[in-house]
C-alpha cells in the first residue's frame, strides 16, 4: 500500500510540475533570445539579476546603467549581440544575447536611460584633487585629453560618449585598461589614443573622482 | 584484473567521452549545458571558475529554476582522473588500506542532463559511473553506475522597483543539494576529493553531511525575498517505489550499495540572510533536519518495528565572497550539532552528540590560479559501539586541507590536495591502541577534472 501511495505521490508531483511548467507567462519568461519578450520583461527577469531593477548595480563587476546615454546603450548592446565587444567581462556575461531584436535593444536603452542617474558612494573618497585635475584639464604633456571634453563637464555623457558620473571606479579603471592594452572595444578607439600614456595610478585617481561626482544619495 | 572487466570499463568511459563529444560542439563550461543555455561563461555562475562554488548570479540562476536562457541541448559530461597516496597505507596487521594507492587512475565520470525544461521549470540531474567502485570475491574491480545529485524545480520571480520575490518548488534527492550557498554540505568543500583513499575525510560526520545523498526523495518549497531573506521547508522520504529514479544504483539488499530507509517523513528547514555590499557578498544561515533511519539486517534489508536511529541536526553557516576581477576571495563556515538516540542500540550504545565544524578559505587569481585552506573538525560524546576503532571510543578528529589548483581552460582543473590529520579518533598518537598515529592517515591527492 505504501509503495502504491509513494508511486502515486511521485506521479502527482511530476504531473503538477509539468502543468505548472506548461503555464507559460510571457511577462515572467527568462529567455535571453526570445523576440516575443518585451524590454521590460528582459529587465525584470534577466538584466536585474546582475544590474538591479533600475540598473544601479551593487557589485562593481557590473557597470551601472541607470541614466546612461541612450545612444551608448544601443551601441554597446549591438556590439555584444554581434560579438564585436570582446573584453573579458563583456564576453563572460553578455555574449549570450545574440538574438536581441532592434526593438528590444531600443526598449532596453529607453528603460535604463530614463532611470534616475547613478549615485556617488555613500562614503566619500579621499584624495580627489589629482583625478579632478585630469578630468577637467587632462595631462597635456602626456597627450591625455581632459575627460570632460567628450564626456561633459559633469561627466553626464553625450550620445555614444557614456555617462561616467557615479560609475563604479573599479569598472572605469578596468575599462581604461581594456582601451589602453587591447582592441577588444573597437568603438573605444579614441580612448586608446587619449589614455595610452595614462599611468595606472592616474587611471585610479580619475576614476575615483568621476565616481564621486555621481548624484548625491 | 580480468581483461573483460577492463574492456567493459573502457567501453563505459568511452561512452562517456562519446557523450562529451556529442554535447561539446560548442565552447565548454561547467555545467556546460547551462552555459550553452545562457550563452555565458563558467565564471558568470562559478566564483573564480571554481566549480561548484556559486557567484551571486549563479545563486539566482539556480533559485529561478535553471530557467534563464533558452532551452537547448541538455547533455553534458564530466571526467575525473586522479591519484592518491596515503602516508602509511598499511594497518597494524599489515593489510593494505587503499588498494589503488600510488596509481593514477581514470576514477569516475558523470553525465548531466541539465537545463531549462519549460519557461518556469528546469533541472539538474547527474548520473555517475565509478570506475573502481568495489572488488568482487576474486579481487576484480567492479564499476558502478548510479544516480548522483538531482534537483528539479519550478520557480517564479516577481520583481519591480520595490520588491524582488522568488518562490519555487524543488524535488531533489540529497538534503542541501538544493541549497545555493557552498557553506552547506552537499556542495560544500571539498569539491573534489579522493574516492580511493581510506582517509578522504573525517571518520564521523552528522547525517546531514552526506549520509542521505541519493537515498531519499525530497519535496520542498522556498522563497527568497529582496535578495535578503531565504526560507525553505522540504520533507524527505525514502527514494523507493515511484521515487526510485532518485536512488538509482542503490538497492534494497545490495551489499555494496544498500538503500537507506528513513522511518517516515523527515523535515529539513533552512533560513538565510544575505547582503551585498560593493564587491562583497555576505550570508549567514541556519538549517536543520530531524530524521529516523531504520536498521538494516545482515542482508541489508530494512527492519521494521524495532525502532530507528534518530538524528536531530541543527546547523549554523556563513559565507563571504569578494568577486572583482582579477581577484576572487571566498570563505565558508559551517557548524552542525547533532543529537542521536538509537532505539536499536546497534549503532550507538546510548544517547550521543556530534559536533562538526568546517571552515574553508580560497583565493583565485584571474580565474586560473587558485589556492585554498580548509579545516574540518569533529568532536562528540564517547560511544564504544560507534567508535570502536578509537582507543578512547571518541570520534574527535581534526584535518587541515591545503590545496592548489590551476585551470588552464575554464572547463579543466588540475589540482593537488593534502589531507593532514592532527588528531584522529581522539588522539594525535596511537589513536587505535595499536600504534597508529593521526599523521599516518595524511593523504596526498592529485586530480585532473574536466567537463564538456
Amino acid at each position: 500500500m505504501k509503495t502504491k501511495l509513494s508511486a502515486f505521490s511521485s506521479a502527482l508531483l511530476i504531473l503538477a510540475v509539468t502543468v505548472l511548467g506548461a503555464c507559460s507567462n510571457v511577462d515572467r519568461n527568462r529567455g535571453v533570445n526570445n523576440p516575443a519578450l518585451s524590454g521590460q520583461t528582459l529587465v525584470a527577469q534577466v538584466c536585474s539579476t546582475c544590474q538591479g531593477f533600475t540598473g544601479e548595480s551593487v557589485s562593481p563587476e557590473f557597470p551601472k546603467l541607470n541614466g546612461q546615454q541612450r545612444a551608448y546603450l544601443v551601441a554597446q548592446l549591438t556590439d555584444f549581440k554581434g560579438h564585436v565587444r570582446s573584453d573579458a567581462k563583456g564576453t563572460a556575461y553578455m555574449w549570450g544575447f545574440t538574438h536581441l531584436t532592434p526593438e528590444q535593444i531600443d526598449q532596453l536603452a529607453d528603460y535604463f536611460s530614463s532611470q534616475a542617474p547613478m549615485h556617488r558612494p555613500a562614503v566619500p573618497a579621499q584624495s580627489l584633487a589629482r583625478g579632478e585635475l585630469i578630468f577637467k584639464s587632462g595631462l597635456p604633456d602626456l597627450g591625455v585629453v581632459q575627460c570632460s571634453a567628450c564626456h561633459g563637464a559633469q561627466a553626464e555623457g553625450n550620445a555614444t560618449f557614456p555617462r561616467l558620473a557615479g560609475q563604479h571606479a573599479s569598472y572605469i579603471t578596468a575599462q581604461i585598461q581594456v582601451f589602453q592594452r587591447t582592441d577588444q572595444r573597437p568603438r573605444g578607439e579614441p580612448m586608446k589614443q587619449v589614455t595610452h600614456l595614462l599611468s595606472d595610478e592616474d587611471s585610479k585617481a580619475v576614476a575615483r573622482y568621476i565616481e564621486s561626482i555621481g548624484e548625491p544619495r | 584484473m580480468r581483461k573483460e572487466s577492463l574492456v567493459l570499463r573502457f567501453r563505459l568511459l568511452s561512452f562517456l567521452f562519446g557523450l562529451v563529444l556529442l554535447a561539446g560542439g560548442q565552447a565548454a563550461h561547467a555545467v556546460p549545458s547551462f552555459a550553452r543555455q545562457t550563452g555565458q561563461s563558467c565564471v558568470a555562475c562559478h566564483a573564480g571558475g571554481q566549480f561548484p562554488e556559486l557567484t551571486p548570479y549563479g545563486r539566482l540562476f539556480k533559485l529561478t529554476g535553471y530557467t534563464m536562457g533558452d532551452r537547448g541541448n541538455p547533455l553534458a559530461a564530466m571526467v575525473v582522473a586522479d591519484g592518491t597516496r596515503t602516508r602509511n597505507n598499511q594497518d597494524s596487521s599489515g593489510n593494505t588500506l587503499s588498494p589503488k594507492d600510488g596509481q593514477f587512475i581514470l576514477d569516475y565520470g558523470s553525465i548531466f542532463v541539465a537545463g531549462k525544461l519549460a519557461d518556469h521549470v528546469g533541472g539538474f540531474a547527474q548520473f555517475t559511473y565509478a570506475n573502481y567502485d568495489n572488488q568482487d570475491a576474486n579481487g576484480n574491480w567492479q564499476g558502478h553506475w548510479g544516480s548522483d545529485n538531482f534537483d528539479l524545480r519550478y520557480a517564479s520571480r516577481q520583481v519591480d522597483a520595490n520588491r524582488d520575490f522568488i518562490w519555487g518548488l524543488t524535488l531533489n534527492n540529497n538534503p542541501t543539494v538544493q541549497d545555493v550557498w557552498n557553506s552547506s554540505p552537499a556542495w560544500g568543500y571539498p569539491y573534489v576529493s579522493t574516492t580511493q583513499g581510506a582517509f578522504g575525510g573525517l571518520p564521523a560526520t552528522p547525517l546531514l553531511e552526506g549520509a542521505l545523498a541519493q537515498q531519499v526523495a525530497g519535496v520542498g518549497a522556498y522563497f527568497y525575498l529582496n535578495q535578503h531573506l531565504y526560507a525553505e521547508l522540504t520533507t524527505y522520504n525514502t527514494a523507493k517505489a515511484g521515487w526510485r529514479f532518485l536512488s538509482m544504483g542503490n538497492h534494497t539488499g545490495d551489499a555494496n550499495h544498500p538503500l537507506t530507509y528513513l522511518d517516515g517523513s523527515s523535515p529539513y528547514w533552512r533560513l538565510a540572510y544575505t547582503r551585498e555590499l560593493d564587491a562583497h557578498n555576505f550570508m549567514v544561515g541556519l538549517f536543520g533536519m530531524n530524521a529516523g533511519v531504520l536498521p538494516l539486517d545482515g542482508n541489508n534489508q530494512p527492519i521494521f518495528g524495532t525502532g530507528s536511529t534518530h538524528y536531530r541536526d541543527v546547523g549554523v553557516d556563513a559565507q563571504y565572497q569578494y568577486i572583482l576581477a582579477p581577484h576572487t576571495v571566498t570563505a565558508q563556515f559551517r557548524y552542525i550539532h547533532e543529537k542521536i538516540n538509537d532505539d536499536t542500540l546497534t549503532l550507538y550504545t546510548g544517547p550521543a552528540t556530534l559536533n562538526s565544524t568546517r571552515l574553508k578559505v580560497s583565493y583565485v587569481f584571474r580565474n586560473k590560479y587558485g589556492a585554498s585552506l580548509a579545516l574540518s573538525n569533529v568532536s562528540g560524546s564517547s560511544d564504544p559501539t560507534a567508535y570502536a576503532g578509537s582507543a578512547n571510543n571518541v570520534p574527535d578528529s581534526r584535518m587541515w586541507t591545503p590545496e592548489v589548483f590551476y585551470m588552464p581552460l575554464q572547463n579543466v582543473r588540475l589540482g593537488v590536495q593534502y589531507n593532514m590529520f592532527t588528531r584522529y579518533m581522539g588522539s594525535a598518537t596511537n589513536y587505535d591502541g595499536n600504534g597508529r598515529n593521526a599523521s599516518d592517515n595524511n593523504t596526498l591527492y592529485v586530480y585532473a577534472w574536466a567537463a564538456f
